[in-house]
C-alpha cells in the first residue's frame, strides 16, 4: 500500500532530528532512505512504523491516517538491524508468531511459516533456536518472519548491515527479487549507498533530518542536487576543486575551466572520478603530481595532487606511473558540477535541468 | 606437564575449601544427628559418630509424626501454602510493577500527592471530630480530591518520576518490620482476620512486594527492546508482549526471585507470631515452641528443622535449571 508522510516534525529535547519531512512512497514501490548516522532516517522509519509518535505532522499508508495508531494497527513487518528473533521460539513459531498473535489455525499456520520460510531457503531449519543458527540463517529467519503474512508494507531497517561483505551482496540481490515478486512496498533504511543504488526504485537522501534530494538511483548520482548529496553518494566520493568562478571562468590556484555557471565567490566544482581523463602535464585542466596509484582489479585508481586539492580519476589497471612523477587531467565538460560552498546549493545552469529541491 | 593437582597451591586451595565446607555443613550434620538422638544422649554428649557414639533413635519423629501427627502437618501445610500463595501473589504483581516501571514513564505531580494527603487527613478528623459516618467523608474527600487535582494540575511544577517510585517501594522495607507489626496487627483485628492464612498471605506478599519489584526491574531492563518492538510490530498488545515476549525471557530472574521470596515468606517469624495464635501458626513458630518451661528440646527442634529445610532444597533444585547463563544468545546480533 501506499506510504506518505506529510510535514513531519520529530524532535528529542533540543534535537531536531526529523525536520518537515514529506515523504511518498507509491504501491510496491522500493524506497531507500540514505544518510549518514545520526541523519534521521531510522527515526523516520520508526515512526512510519509506530515505535515512536510525530510530534506534528501526518503518516498515512493506503487512505488511512495511522498518525496516533500504535505499532499493532497499521499492519506493517518490520526486519530490524539486530534480526530481534525470540531467543525462546523455534524457527518454526518464530516466523509464524505475527499469525499466531491474529488467531490464524495452527494447521495454516504451520502451512504458511513453511512456504516463507521455503521463500528464503531455510526449510530445514524450522525445528532449530535462533542461537544454534549464524548470521545469515537469522537474517533469512528475521525476512521469513516479515514475509509470512502479507503485511500493508514492508519496513527495513539496515537489515543487511551485519552480514559480512559476501553474503551482503548475495542477500541484497535475493531482497530484491523478493520485494518484487510479492509487490510490497517496502522502505529501506541503510548508510550504505551501493545498497542504495541497488535496490531502490527510488532513493531519499537524508541530512541532517532533512530531505536533501529524492529521486531514482541514476538520478541521485548523476545529477546530485547539493554538494552533500554529490560528496555522500558514489564510491569514490566525487572530487572536489574549491575556487572562484568569474564570467563563465572557474578559477582555482593557477589552473582555469570554462563552465556554464553564475559567478561566485566561493565556489566547488564537482566532478566523478569517471569523468576524469589523464592528459599531458602541460595541456590538462589541472597539472600536479602522482600522490597515489591504487590497483582496484579492472582499473587503477590515480590519485593526483594539484596545489592543496586531491583529484580521483579511474583509469587503465595496467597504469604504471609511480608517485611524485608529473601528471595532468582533462575534465568531461559536459558533466561538471558547480556548488556554492556557502549553502552547498548548484550554480551551474544544467541545474535547471534538474528541477527545484 | 604435571598433573594439575599436584600443584601446592592447589592443595592449600583445596585445603581451605574443605575447611570451610566443614564450617559450613557441622551445623546442619548436628541438627540431622540431633533429631535422631534421645534427650539422654542429647544432654549426656557430645556424640558426634551415629552408631559408634550412640544408638540412632527415630524417638522424636515418632513422636512428631505419629503421636502429635495434626499438631505437626497443620503447621507444615499453612507454612506451604502461606508461602506458596504470598510468594505467587508478590513475583506476579511484582513482575508487572517492574515491567511497568522499566518500560513506562511516569509522572505523578507532587501537588496532585499533596491534595491526597490533604483530603485523607480532612476526612480522618471529619470522622473522628464530627462523628460523620466514614463512606460519606471517604466519598466527599475523593470528590474533593478529584475536583482540586482538576482545577490545580496546570500549576503544579514538580513531579516524581519512575525512580522516585522505585525508591518510595523499598523504602517501605527500611522500617523495620517491629515498627509496623502492631498497627498491622490492629488492622487484621478489625477485620476479623487474626489466625487465618489469608492474613498471612496478604502480609507476607506486601512485605515481599518490593524485592521482587527491585530485582525484575533490573532483569527487564536488561532486555534488549528489539525483542518487543518487533513482538509490537508483529501485532501484539502491551500485555501479551509481556506474557509472551517479556517474561519467558527473564524467567531466570523469576526463578531467582521466587526461591529468595519463598525462603522469605517461609521462615518468616515476627509478623506470624503476631498474626496468628493456633489454626494460622506456621512452621517457624512450631520451631519456636519447642524451648519449652523445661529447657529446649533439642531433639524436636532438630526433626521441625529436617522438615523445614528439606521442601527448599527440593525448590532450590528444581528452580536452578532456570536460572542459566546465555539464555539470550541468538536473540540479536550475531
Amino acid at each position: 500500500m501506499r506510504i506518505a508522510m506529510r510535514n513531519v516534525n520529530k524532535w528529542f529535547g533540543a534535537n531536531h532530528v526529523v525536520n518537515h519531512v514529506n515523504l511518498e512512497a507509491e504501491e510496491g514501490e522500493f524506497v531507500i532512505l540514505l544518510g549518514p548516522s545520526g541523519c534521521g532516517k531510522t527515526t523516520i522509519l520508526r515512526l512510519i512504523a509506530g515505535l515512536e509518535q510525530c510530534d506534528e505532522g501526518q503518516i498515512i499508508i493506503g487512505e488511512r491516517d495511522v498518525t496516533a495508531l500504535p505499532p499493532k494497527f497499521r499492519d506493517l513487518a518490520m526486519v530490524f538491524q539486530s534480526y530481534a528473533l525470540y531467543p525462546h521460539k523455534t524457527v518454526a513459531d518464530n516466523i509464524a508468531f505475527p499469525l499466531a498473535l491474529r488467531r490464524v489455525p495452527a494447521g495454516e499456520r504451520r502451512q504458511a511459516a513453511h512456504e516463507a520460510a521455503a521463500q528464503v531457503k531455510i526449510a530445514d531449519l524450522l525445528e532449530r533456536y535462533p542461537r544454534q543458527l549464524s548470521g545469515g540463517q537469522r537474517q533469512r529467519v528475521a525476512l521469513a518472519r516479515a514475509i509470512v503474512r502479507r503485511p500493508a508494507a514492508f519496513l527495513m531497517d539496515e537489515p543487511l548491515s551485519n552480514l559480512d561483505a559476501r553474503l551482503r551482496s548475495h542477500m541484497r540481490a535475493e531482497l530484491k527479487n523478493i520485494q518484487k515478486r510479492l509487490g510490497i512496498t517496502t522502505v529501506y533504511v541503510t548508510h550504505d549507498q551501493i545498497e542504495a543504488m541497488t535496490l531502490g526504485d527510488r532513493v531519499v537522501v537524508l541530512n541532517q533530518g532533512e530531505v536533501s534530494q529524492v529521486g531514482p538511483p541514476g538520478e541521485i548520482y548523476g545529477n546530485p542536487r547539493t554538494l552533500f548529496v554529490a560528496d555522500f553518494v558514489g564510491s569514490p566520493p566525487m572530487n572536489q576543486v574549491r575556487g572562484r568562478v568569474r564570467q563563465g571562468v572557474f578559477y582555482a590556484g593557477d589552473s582555469k575551466v570554462a563552465v556554464d555557471a553564475a559567478d561566485c565567490e566561493h565556489a566547488v566544482l564537482g566532478v566523478r572520478t569517471e569523468d576524469v581523463a589523464p592528459a599531458a602535464a602541460a595541456d590538462g585542466d589541472f597539472a600536479g603530481v602522482i600522490y597515489a596509484s591504487e590497483l582496484l582489479g579492472d582499473c587503477t585508481l590515480v590519485t593526483c595532487q594539484t596545489g592543496d586539492t586531491l583529484l580521483a580519476l579511474k583509469t587503465d589497471k595496467n597504469f604504471a606511473g609511480g608517485i611524485g612523477e608529473p601528471f595532468g587531467v582533462r575534465l568531461n565538460r559536459d558533466r561538471l558540477f558547480l556548488f556554492d560552498a556557502n549553502h552547498g546549493r548548484r550554480i551551474d545552469n544544467n541545474a535547471r535541468r534538474a528541477g527545484k529541491p | 606437564m604435571a598433573p594439575a593437582g599436584f600443584r601446592p597451591l592447589r592443595i592449600a586451595g583445596y585445603a581451605a575449601l574443605v575447611l570451610w565446607s566443614a564450617v559450613v555443613l557441622f551445623p546442619l550434620y548436628w541438627v540431622a544427628i540431633t533429631s535422631f538422638k534421645t534427650p539422654s544422649q542429647v544432654n549426656g554428649g557430645p556424640y558426634y559418630l551415629p552408631f559408634v557414639d550412640f544408638m540412632p533413635s527415630l524417638h522424636a519423629w515418632v513422636y512428631l509424626l505419629v503421636d502429635l501427627r495434626n499438631d505437626t502437618l497443620r503447621p507444615f501445610f499453612n507454612s506451604f501454602v502461606v508461602a506458596l500463595c504470598s510468594t505467587v501473589l508478590a513475583v506476579l504483581a511484582g513482575a508487572m510493577a517492574a515491567y511497568g516501571l522499566s518500560r513506562f514513564r511516569y509522572r505523578v505531580h507532587l501537588g496532585s500527592i499533596g491534595l491526597f494527603l490533604l483530603a485523607l487527613g480532612l476526612a480522618a478528623v471529619a470522622v473522628v471530630q464530627a462523628g460523620v459516618h466514614w463512606p460519606v467523608a471517604a466519598a466527599a474527600a475523593l470528590a474533593f480530591f478529584f475536583l482540586a487535582v482538576r482545577a490545580l494540575a496546570p500549576r503544579m511544577r514538580r513531579s516524581v518520576g519512575n525512580q522516585d517510585i522505585l525508591f518510595w517501594l523499598i523504602s517501605q522495607r527500611i522500617l523495620p518490620p517491629v515498627v509496623v507489626v502492631i498497627p498491622v496487627y490492629l488492622m487484621f483485628q478489625q477485620l476479623n482476620m487474626l489466625d487465618t492464612l489469608p492474613a498471612l498471605v496478604v502480609t507476607y506478599a506486601t512485605v515481599n512486594l518490593p524485592i521482587v519489584v527491585w530485582i525484575m526491574y533490573d532483569f527487564f531492563n536488561a532486555l534488549p527492546r528489539d525483542l518487543e518492538e518487533s513482538a509490537a510490530m508483529d501485532g501484539a498488545s502491551r500485555m501479551v508482549i509481556f506474557l509472551t515476549v517479556a517474561l519467558p525471557l527473564a524467567r531466570a530472574g523469576l526463578a531467582a526471585v521466587f526461591l529468595l521470596v519463598w525462603i522469605l515468606s517461609w521462615n518468616e517469624y515476627l509478623l506470624a507470631l503476631f498474626l496468628s495464635t493456633a489454626d494460622s501458626q506456621t512452621m517457624p513458630l512450631l520451631v519456636a515452641a519447642q524451648n519449652a518451661t523445661r529447657g529446649p528440646q533439642w531433639w524436636y527442634m532438630s526433626a521441625l528443622i529436617v522438615l523445614m529445610i528439606v521442601p527448599v532444597i527440593a525448590l532450590a533444585m528444581l528452580l536452578m535449571r532456570f536460572i542459566r547463563r546465555g539464555f539470550l544468545v541468538g536473540a540479536v546480533k550475531g
